[in-house]
């Protein structure tokens, strides 16, 4: 186990600058997931710490060792990838232990740790197979594999999931889940997806423009937003942003409300609105909505909810899940 | 969802339909008959040929039977020509592919640098093999050439490796490296090139050194490639004729004779139709067993 500093980290391709500059401090034992839209820097982060780009200034700090100068492999740290890179041309069993024997680990110790990963993973049956004969989830399975007999002290994925279909994405998830609560290891996970950061982060960290928009718990982050692109990043469908007029503030520029926190009415409420489009969850419903005087507007209710496209309605905002921001997006207290 | 068997009269009656017997018919012939006059029909011909003593004109009247293929096999310039040709594919197999993946390997990163480097080393394949027979004639010249400035430069006698029964197809056989390694170069790197980075980068995430990469990751990944450059290397040196005619014409008293330099200097040149024509089946029947051999041999490590 160990934990991961990241001090004054500036990465830049050529005269393109990717990270202007940042600090994060990723807590051992903690899973950290790296969020943010294409392009806004994550995975370049993340193949910082690993060691496979090297940042044009600043420290990366390992277990509270400087790595920054260091190989990849002498960090301790695993990384699964997005598209598993696993060796084509071995078995499942001589991808998961080719780390261990260029390390030269001893035979029986080898047999032993690929055993035990196979075990955990469910992989038993399919140790004598090569990649091309296993499923999406089987390869995603044996990448994890290779990262568990190492034993690091840091687990990196690189967007380990977005080759998978929906079931099996959920399905993965929980087994990562699973899978931290086992080992108690740092996890530092790159996604685009908000439900995964949502549903497996101890602290996510929302990246924009190559800048950390904020840190914290997932509801941390979810409740209180420190900035407007954080409140539309986190949460699906996301945070509907108003004119602050609406709620009846000249304090500040917006303010944002969940579509859980607007409840729909026939009858009356504070914003009038017509039903543009109407989408039967089962468990829920989100209707998507067209205001006069705000524009699109998105509002989730609770089961089934019937109601005809161009249905004028009444929404009213929940006082107390009103988020309200200033002129640059920063939230007001 | 069970299917109903097509009977044949059927399937043939939907293969008229479906336009493809049309195709069949309107495509292949033009293609046959080309590749049956200049390929078939010459080969039939030489066959045809290897049975007589034939100077090439007029039609081959004087059978003989099997004594071309005898004259061959106890000839001992015959017996040196397939010596050099072997040692020609173990040069090629053994110096000149190494060589080829060791400069892919350096270059084959898609730099502006490497793109200089990559065109300099495949230079040599470009340029016409007359041409390239009569540059390294002129280098290894020990009159006027690059090696009489080294022997020069030395103090030394003026030396003429072309001229040495020992060390002449040693000469014959830099020039092939040199001429021909930037073609396996261009193999290795469009092979490497494919490999994926994510592959490499996981490697080195799991303690792989540079070699180790290379052994455990690129070399297996291009293996396919890797079996093609051996399959052209080996062709190629079975035919290598017009890089040693400038050099040496197959001497000093043809010791670097090959079977194709052999077959034209005993064969053609002395109008021995007959006789050059039963080498040159001996070298397609050559040439056949290696395909046959290497497909199954591709086949094998395929299916693997």
């Amino acid at each position: 186990m160990a934990d991961v500093q990241l001090r004054q980290i500036a990465k830049s391709f050529g005269s393109v600058e990717v990270i202007p500059g940042l600090d994060l401090d990723i807590p051992d034992g903690s899973f950290t997931v790296l969020v943010g839209p294409s392009g806004c820097g994550k995975s370049t982060l993340l193949r910082i710490i690993s060691g496979l780009e090297r940042p044009t200034g600043g420290n990366v700090s390992i277990g509270g060792r400087d790595v920054t100068r260091d190989e990849p492999s002498k960090r301790g740290i695993s990384m699964v990838f997005q598209s598993y890179a696993l060796y084509p041309h071995m078995t499942v069993a001589q991808n998961i232990d080719f780390g261990l024997r260029l390390a030269k680990t001893p035979a029986d110790e080898r047999e032993r740790r690929v055993a035990e990963a196979a075990r955990i993973l469910h992989l038993e049956s399919l140790l004598d197979r090569k990649p091309a004969e296993l499923s999406g989830g089987q390869r995603q399975r044996v990448a994890i594999g290779r990262s568990i007999v190492r034993e690091p002290g840091v687990f990196l994925f690189d967007e380990p999931l977005s080759n998978l279909d929906a079931a099996l994405r959920t399905q993965m998830r929980i087994e990562l889940a699973q899978l931290h609560e086992r080992f108690d290891a740092t996890m530092v996970y790159v996604t685009h997806d908000q439900v995964e950061a949502m549903t497996l982060a101890d602290q996510i960290v929302v990246m924009n423009g190559g800048s950390i928009e904020q840190v914290g718990a997932p509801m941390e982050l979810y409740e209180r937003p420190r900035t407007e692109f954080v409140a539309t990043f986190i949460g699906s469908p996301k945070m509907n942003l108003l004119p602050a007029r609406a709620v009846g503030r000249s304090d500040a520029r917006n303010a944002g409300v969940r579509p859980e926190h607007i409840r729909l009415d026939k009858n009356g409420g504070d914003w009038l609105a017509e039903v543009v489009v109407v989408e039967n969850l089962g468990s829920d419903t989100v209707v998507y909505l067209e205001s006069e005087d705000f524009g699109p507007l998105t509002v989730r209710v609770a089961g089934h909810q019937s109601l005809a496209s161009r249905a004028r309605v009444w929404l009213t905002p929940e006082p107390e899940h009103v988020h309200l921001f200033d002129a640059d997006g920063v939230r007001l207290p | 969802m069970s299917t109903i068997p097509e009977s044949f009269p059927e399937r043939v009656g939907r293969t008229l339909r479906d336009g493809r017997f049309t195709a069949v018919i309107l495509l292949l012939p033009p293609a046959l008959v080309l590749f049956s006059l200049f390929v078939i029909v010459p080969l039939a011909e030489s066959g045809r040929y290897a049975f007589f003593d034939w100077n090439g004109y007029g039609e081959p009247a004087d059978w003989v039977g099997f004594e071309n293929f005898e004259r061959m096999f106890g000839h001992s310039v015959f017996h040196q020509a397939i010596w050099n040709t072997i040692k020609l594919v173990l040069v090629s197999l053994l110096v000149q592919m190494p060589l080829a993946l060791a400069l892919a390997l350096m270059i084959y990163r898609k730099t502006p640098t490497n793109a200089v480097f990559r065109l300099i080393f495949f230079l040599p394949f470009i340029l016409a093999e007359i041409a390239a027979g009569l540059i390294w004639s002129f280098v290894f010249d020990g009159n006027y050439g690059v090696a009489a400035g080294i022997t020069h430069a030395f103090g030394g006698e003026p030396y003429f490796v072309l001229g040495d029964r020992t060390w002449a197809f040693v000469a014959i056989m830099t020039v092939i490296v040199w001429k021909y390694f930037g073609f396996h170069m261009m193999i290795y790197i469009a092979a490497l090139q494919g490999v994926p980075q994510d592959l490499v980068e996981a490697a080195k995430i799991e303690g792989a050194k540079t070699l180790d990469v290379v052994r455990h990751v690129q070399i297996p990944l291009i293996k396919p490639a890797i079996m093609v450059s051996a399959f052209f290397a080996i062709i190629g040196a079975l035919q290598v004729f017009d890089v040693i005619i400038p050099l040496t014409n197959g001497g000093p008293s043809n010791s670097t004779q090959t079977v194709v330099t052999y077959l034209y200097t005993f064969g053609l040149s002395r109008l021995k139709i007959g006789f050059g024509s039963a080498v040159g089946i001996v070298l397609f029947l050559a040439a056949v067993l290696i395909a046959v051999f290497y497909q199954r041999f591709s086949n094998r490590a395929v299916s693997r």
